[in-house]
């Protein structure tokens, strides 16, 4: 092993290990200033450091100091401390996993060595999302019943149900998902969904599967345990269910594995139907060979974007009422000012490539890749929106209804799309 | 006087509403449209940003009490205990004494409103014969670290200000 593969394996380990992590941050502020903004209200802005207060982002730490100086409190009357304790970290560390081999760019070819970008270069792909998330209810299941609460307990049971009806149809929408792209690999699905159908049209797995990628979305905000289908949570029946006798950080950890898991379903999302890493409508080879007008657009395009940005922060962050020497106006300052630096910064990277960088050099494969790396992270914040606005606006599912709708009509569809998907396929040979 | 039914159609029937899912894009169609609103503009907000801003209290508004002097200084209070026998929430005590002014007989030497117990229901208020009990302060924030310090004396009470004028009260008095 040369010093570039260990460079190579630390980057990719770290990045599918450390990446879900930071999205925590963005998860729960976005969570909560979407719901605020969504209900007419302005969510969390107020907890600063120094006046800074980052859209929110503070709030975080806030928070995340106090759960870690809470009381850890573990009752009586739990019987089975060793799974009462275990339940939270498998839930966690099932989560984190399951990103794991979810590719963020395309293979990074570097001195004629090819580097599969996902955190472990196995083939196992789609299978071992669904068997590590399959795993991840576990934890919920665990955590209900060493509890020894009856809400816990109802919230375990409903989990264990909801398991049962959701994991099929997924499954089933990954079947004729496999059938199009002909791989379990989730890099080769990727590269698959990069080719354009009649020279416009990405062939991207919504367009070609819409009815799996319902199923599929549906059933993947059951997995994560996500508004409409929180029923293992159902606090206002359950008062909390399965997390109920927990406190401080291992409700924490609970609650981060949410995210994380969100993170992680998000990005599966995403690779599976909405194209992975790809840009539209521009392949890997293509960027590569063309690098310098690649750069030169680039160039143009962020200091254009950054000026209707600044203007955004200038007209969002200020004080809504009078205000002598608003100190909130300063603040935006600042913030602007970073903003700009780290565009003057990219800036002078951009211009670099563009005087000296030749195409299908290690510089273009890099920035490629990086380019792919921010393109899947703003698909993924987007399906992380989407899992946002869906529980501000969807009221909780019934008990039968969840099952209704798991057995009754998912199942069936996914059993006829594999029949027509299956049927296109061998009629256009 | 009867309550009033609307019967409202019932909803979710049509084949187009089973499907679900059209209904749900609509819906979600609505909250995008309240969250981009807010998001390209944060003033569209319906809030008060309290505390900086602090909202109107109008004057029939039951705030902490206080009690009304004469002219000369003297509590108006009879010690009549019209007000701690009318109180649903047994908040109020009073120690009645002798009064040596020559106004009336008697007077409170003590008394007592544990703001913790009282439920502002303006029934002392409303007993009251001598117009000598109010809750026109337009004090509505009222916190202590402990149940003792919610407890305020005839003192604290007699150095209260009414927050509006005669008028504005007496008209809130008519809009109650």
């Amino acid at each position: 092993m040369t010093t570039l593969d260990i460079v190579m394996v630390i980057v990719r380990v770290s990045i599918s290990a450390f990446v879900p992590l930071c999205f925590l941050a963005v998860c729960v502020t976005m969570e909560r200033r979407v719901a605020g903004f969504v209900q007419d209200r302005s969510g969390p802005n107020r907890a600063g450091i120094y006046g800074f207060r980052a859209g929110g982002l503070v709030q975080n730490l806030a928070d995340g100091i106090k759960l870690a100086f809470k009381e850890d409190i573990i009752s009586e009357h739990v019987e089975h401390k060793f799974l009462y304790v275990l339940a939270p970290i498998i839930s966690m560390a099932a989560a984190i996993i399951s990103f794991a081999l979810i590719p963020f760019a395309d293979t990074l070819v570097l001195d004629g060595k090819a580097y599969v970008m996902q955190g472990i270069p196995w083939d196992t792909g789609i299978l071992w999302f669904l068997a590590v998330t399959g795993f991840s209810v576990y934890g919920i299941i665990l955590a209900g019943w060493s509890s020894t609460n009856k809400y816990s307990l109802l919230g375990a049971l409903r989990s264990a149900s909801q398991v049962i009806s959701y994991e099929i149809p997924m499954g089933l929408a990954v079947i004729s998902l496999l059938i199009v792209y002909g791989s379990i690999n989730l890099s080769d699905i990727a590269r698959f969904q990069g080719q354009n159908w009649l020279g416009f049209i990405p062939m991207w797995g919504i367009f070609l599967q819409p009815l799996a990628a319902v199923i599929f979305i549906v059933a993947a905000f059951a997995e994560c345990n996500r508004t409409p289908f929180d029923l293992a949570e159902g606090e206002s029946e359950l008062v909390a269910g399965f997390h109920l006798e927990y406190s401080a950080m291992k409700f924490a950890v609970f609650f981060m594995g949410e995210y994380v898991a969100m993170f992680a379903s998000s990005a599966v999302i995403v690779t599976l139907f909405f194209g992975g890493y790809n840009i539209p409508f521009f392949s890997t080879d293509f960027l590569i060979r063309n690098i310098k007008p690649v750069a030169f657009v680039m160039l143009v395009i962020l200091p254009v974007f950054m000026f209707y940005f600044a203007k955004w922060i200038r007209r969002n962050n200020r004080s809504q009422y009078p205000r002598e020497n608003d100190p909130r106006e300063a603040e935006a300052t600042v913030y602007i000012r970073c903003f700009w630096i780290l565009i003057g910064v990219i800036e002078v990277f951009l211009l670099a490539i563009l005087a000296f960088a030749q195409p299908d050099t290690a510089a273009a494969h890099l920035l490629v890749a990086l380019m792919q790396i921010c393109t899947f992270l703003l698909k993924v914040t987007l399906m992380l929106f989407v899992y946002v606005w869906v529980r501000w606006t969807i009221p909780r599912f019934r008990y039968d209804q969840l099952q209704i709708l798991g057995w009754q009509k998912l199942l069936p569809l996914a059993l006829l799309n594999i029949f027509v998907t299956g049927a296109i396929v061998v009629a256009l040979g | 006087m009867a309550a009033k039914v609307k019967q409202l159609p019932s909803r979710g029937g049509t084949p187009a509403e089973k499907v679900y899912l059209i209904e749900i894009f609509k819906g979600m169609g609505i909250t995008l449209r309240h969250f981009l609103r807010n998001l390209w503009d944060n003033s569209n907000l319906y809030v008060r940003h309290y505390p900086e801003v602090q909202p109107n209290i109008p004057a029939h508004w039951r705030g902490r009490h206080r009690l009304l002097t004469h002219s000369d200084g003297t509590p108006k209070c009879v010690a009549c205990f019209m007000c701690q026998t009318n109180c649903p929430a047994n908040c109020i005590m009073i120690k009645a004494g002798e009064r040596t002014d020559g106004i009336t007989e008697k007077m409170p030497v003590s008394f007592t409103i544990d703001l913790a117990e009282c439920i502002y229901c303006g029934y002392c208020v409303e007993a009251c014969p001598e117009d000598a009990i109010r809750m026109d302060t337009g004090i509505y924030a009222f916190t202590s670290s402990n149940r003792e310090e919610m407890k305020i004396e005839m003192d604290e009470m007699l150095s209260l200000k009414g927050g509006y004028t005669e008028e504005e009260y007496q008209k809130g008095l008519e809009d109650e």
